[in-house]
C-alpha cells in the first residue's frame, strides 16, 4: 500500500486563505449538504463515494380511539399504525434521494415517538453516491450504519438494502382477583407481563425479519430494541426493533484481516484531585 | 452595532488593545491552531435579545395569517389548503384547514441570529483578524420574558502570511482543532457559520382534527391513517430549512449539518413547527488528495 502524503499543513491553510480572498466562483452549482463529520466524508472518500444532500423523511400516521383500552392479545390497530408510519417515511427518504441522483442515504437517525393518538416517525440521513457520479438507477437503499460501517461492510464484500423495521404493541392480560390478592405479598414474577414481551417480541423480530427478506436482504445488522409498557397505558407493553438489512454483493465474505494495534498511551489516570479529598 | 463602526464599549475597546490574546480553544485545539499557522488573537463574542411579540394575537404580523381571515400571506411562501369533505355541519365545524410558512418569524429569528453573528466578525475584525475558529452559537429563551437571546462565541485568528479576507469581513467555523486541520487537508476552507429557521404553522382541518385525537368519526372509528396534512407540514418545514440555508450557500458545500425540529403543540392537529438547521459554509481549493484506503485495526485495550 502507498504511504500516504505528507501535508504541510501551514501551506495549505495559506492556499485555503488566500482562495477566500478571491471572488468566489459562479454560484451556479449547486452546493452538497451532509451531516456527516469530516472522518466520514473523508472515509466515503477513499472508497469512492461522496456526500450529495442531507434528505429527510416524515410521517404522523393516526391510532384509533380506544386501542390502547384493557383487551387481549396483539394491539393490531397500534402496530399496524407503526409500521405504516415507518414505511412512509422510509419511502420518503428514497424518494428525496432519487430526486438528488443519490445511490442510498447513510447515517439515517431514526426517531420514533408513540402517542396514545398518533405515531410520529422522522427519518434523516445524508443520500450519497459514487464520486464518478453514475446513475444508481434502482431503489436507493436505507441504512442507519454510519458512514464507517457502510465503509468496512462494503468492504466486507456486503450493502445495505435496506431499513429492516418490525414493532408490536400487545396486552399484558389481567391477573384473576384471586391471583393478584395472593401475589399481593409475595416476590414473585408477574408471568402476564413476562408472557407479553415475549409475544410483542417475538411478532416484531418476525416482522422485521419479513421487511429484510422482502427489501431483498440476507440477513439484518445493527439490530437495535426498545421495549417495556407505554407511558400513558402500562397495561401495554411495547417492542420495536430495527435494523440495516444487508445482502452480500461479492462472490464470498471477504475477510478484512484488522490489524492488532497497541496503543503506547498510558488511560490509566495518575494524579485526581479528588482523591486529597478522600473520595 | 453591526453597521461596523467601531462604537464597542469603552471596556471591549481596552481589552482589545492590550497586547495579550484570550481564547475559548482547549489546548489539544490551540496547540492544533498554532500547527496550521492560526495565531488567536481573542475570545470574541456577540448578542441580541429579540423579542416575540410576532405571535400574538393582537400583534400586526398576525394580521392575514390566518386562514380564517383569508387571503393570501406573503408571495414565494409555502401554503397548502384542505377542505372539508363533509359539507356544512355546524359552525364549529373546522371546514378547512391550511399550513402556512410564517416567514415572519423565520425573519424575526434571522435578524437575531444574524445581529448577534455580525456583532462576533465586527469585534473579530476591530483585531485585524482574519478569521473566527471553534464558534459556539447559543439561541435560549430568557427566563419567562418572552424574548430570546441569541449569543455567538469564537475565538479570533489570524493567518501567517495571510491576505485579509474578501469585503474585510472574517471567515468563520463551528470547527476548531483537528477537525479543521482535517478539513483543510481533505480541501475545504471554511467560509461561514450558516443557519436557518424554518417555521409552519398548522392550522387543522376536520378531517386533521379528529385523526389527531383518535380517529373517530361519526361512523365509529376508523383504522389507522396517515395524518397528510401534519405529515406534509413537518416534510414542509424541514425542506425549507435547507432551501433557506442552500441560498446561503451560493454553490459552496454545507459539512457538519445540524438539523433540530421543535414542534409546540396548541390543539388536536393544530401545531407550530419550528426547524433549525446549521453547519459549516466550507469552500473547496484543492482537488482531493489520494485517500489511502483505511486500514482495520483492533486496539489492545
Amino acid at each position: 500500500m502507498s504511504s500516504p502524503p505528507t501535508a504541510d499543513p501551514r501551506a495549505e491553510m495559506l492556499q485555503g486563505a488566500r482562495s477566500l480572498a478571491e471572488a468566489p466562483p459562479p454560484g451556479e452549482a449547486r452546493g452538497i449538504t451532509s451531516d456527516l463529520s469530516v472522518d466520514e466524508a473523508l472515509l466515503l472518500h477513499s472508497a469512492g463515494w461522496e456526500p450529495v444532500d442531507l434528505v429527510c423523511g416524515v410521517a404522523v400516521v393516526s391510532v384509533p380511539v380506544g386501542v390502547w383500552n384493557w383487551g387481549q392479545g396483539t394491539i393490531s390497530a397500534a402496530t399496524d399504525a407503526h409500521n405504516t408510519a415507518v414505511e412512509s417515511a422510509a419511502r420518503q427518504l428514497r424518494g428525496e434521494c432519487t430526486k438528488v441522483h443519490g445511490h442510498g442515504v447513510v447515517g439515517v437517525r431514526v426517531q420514533v415517538e408513540v402517542r396514545p393518538h398518533h405515531i410520529d416517525v422522522e427519518l434523516v440521513g445524508t443520500a450519497v453516491q459514487p464520486v464518478a457520479g453514475t446513475d444508481g438507477g434502482g431503489t436507493p437503499f436505507v441504512s442507519d450504519l454510519s458512514a464507517r460501517d457502510f465503509i468496512l461492510l462494503k468492504g466486507a464484500g456486503w450493502m445495505p438494502v435496506g431499513l429492516a423495521f418490525g414493532a408490536c404493541f400487545v396486552y399484558a392480560p389481567r391477573r384473576s382477583a384471586g391471583v393478584a390478592m395472593k401475589q399481593k405479598t409475595q416476590n414473585v414474577e408477574l408471568t402476564n407481563f413476562t408472557e407479553a414481551m415475549y409475544t410483542a417480541r417475538e411478532s416484531a423480530m418476525e416482522r422485521m425479519q419479513r421487511s429484510a427478506l422482502d427489501a431483498g436482504g440476507q440477513g439484518v445488522v445493527q439490530v437495535r430494541v426498545t421495549e417495556g409498557p407505554m407511558s400513558f397505558a402500562r397495561h401495554a407493553v411495547g417492542f420495536t426493533a430495527w435494523g440495516t438489512a444487508v445482502r452480500l454483493v461479492a462472490d464470498s465474505h471477504q475477510f478484512l484481516r484488522p490489524e492488532l494495534v497497541l496503543p503506547l498511551d498510558d488511560a490509566v489516570v495518575t494524579f485526581e484531585a479528588q482523591s486529597l479529598r478522600g473520595k | 452595532m453591526s453597521d461596523g463602526s467601531p462604537d464597542l464599549p469603552e471596556a471591549a475597546v481596552r481589552r482589545l488593545e492590550s497586547n495579550s490574546f484570550s481564547s475559548g480553544l482547549s489546548v489539544p485545539d490551540f496547540a492544533a491552531c498554532l500547527d496550521l499557522g492560526l495565531q488567536p488573537v481573542a475570545l470574541v463574542q456577540g448578542f441580541c435579545v429579540m423579542q416575540w411579540g410576532w405571535y400574538g394575537a393582537g400583534s400586526g404580523y398576525m394580521r392575514g395569517a390566518s386562514p380564517y381571515f383569508g387571503g393570501q400571506q406573503y408571495p414565494g411562501a409555502y401554503a397548502e389548503t384542505y377542505r372539508c369533505p363533509h359539507g356544512f355541519v355546524s359552525t364549529e365545524h373546522r371546514t378547512w384547514g391550511q399550513n402556512i410558512e410564517q416567514p415572519w418569524v423565520e425573519a424575526a429569528w434571522a435578524q437575531g441570529y444574524g445581529s448577534a453573528y455580525a456583532r462576533m466578525l465586527e469585534e473579530a475584525a476591530l483585531h485585524g483578524a482574519h478569521g473566527a475558529i471553534g464558534v459556539v452559537d447559543r439561541v435560549s429563551h430568557l427566563a419567562d420574558t418572552g424574548t430570546t437571546e441569541f449569543h455567538f462565541l469564537g475565538t479570533a485568528v489570524t493567518v501567517e502570511g495571510g491576505p485579509p479576507p474578501a469585503g474585510g469581513t472574517p471567515w468563520s467555523t463551528y470547527l476548531a482543532g483537528q477537525r479543521l486541520t482535517k478539513s483543510i487537508e481533505a480541501g475545504f476552507m471554511p467560509v461561514a457559520v450558516v443557519a436557518a429557521l424554518a417555521s409552519v404553522r398548522v392550522w387543522a382541518y376536520c378531517m386533521t382534527e379528529y385523526l389527531m385525537e383518535g380517529a373517530r368519526t361519526w361512523g365509529g372509528p376508523i383504522g389507522p391513517q396517515e395524518v397528510e396534512q401534519v405529515s406534509k407540514a413537518h416534510m414542509a418545514v424541514r425542506q425549507l430549512a435547507r432551501k433557506h440555508v442552500r441560498e446561503q450557500l451560493a454553490g459552496d458545500a454545507l459539512h457538519g449539518a445540524s438539523i433540530q425540529v421543535e414542534k409546540r403543540e396548541l390543539a388536536a392537529g393544530d401545531e407550530v413547527i419550528d426547524c433549525t438547521l446549521r453547519g459549516n459554509r466550507m469552500r473547496r481549493f484543492k482537488e482531493f488528495d489520494e485517500v489511502p484506503a483505511p486500514r482495520p485495526t483492533v486496539r489492545l485495550t
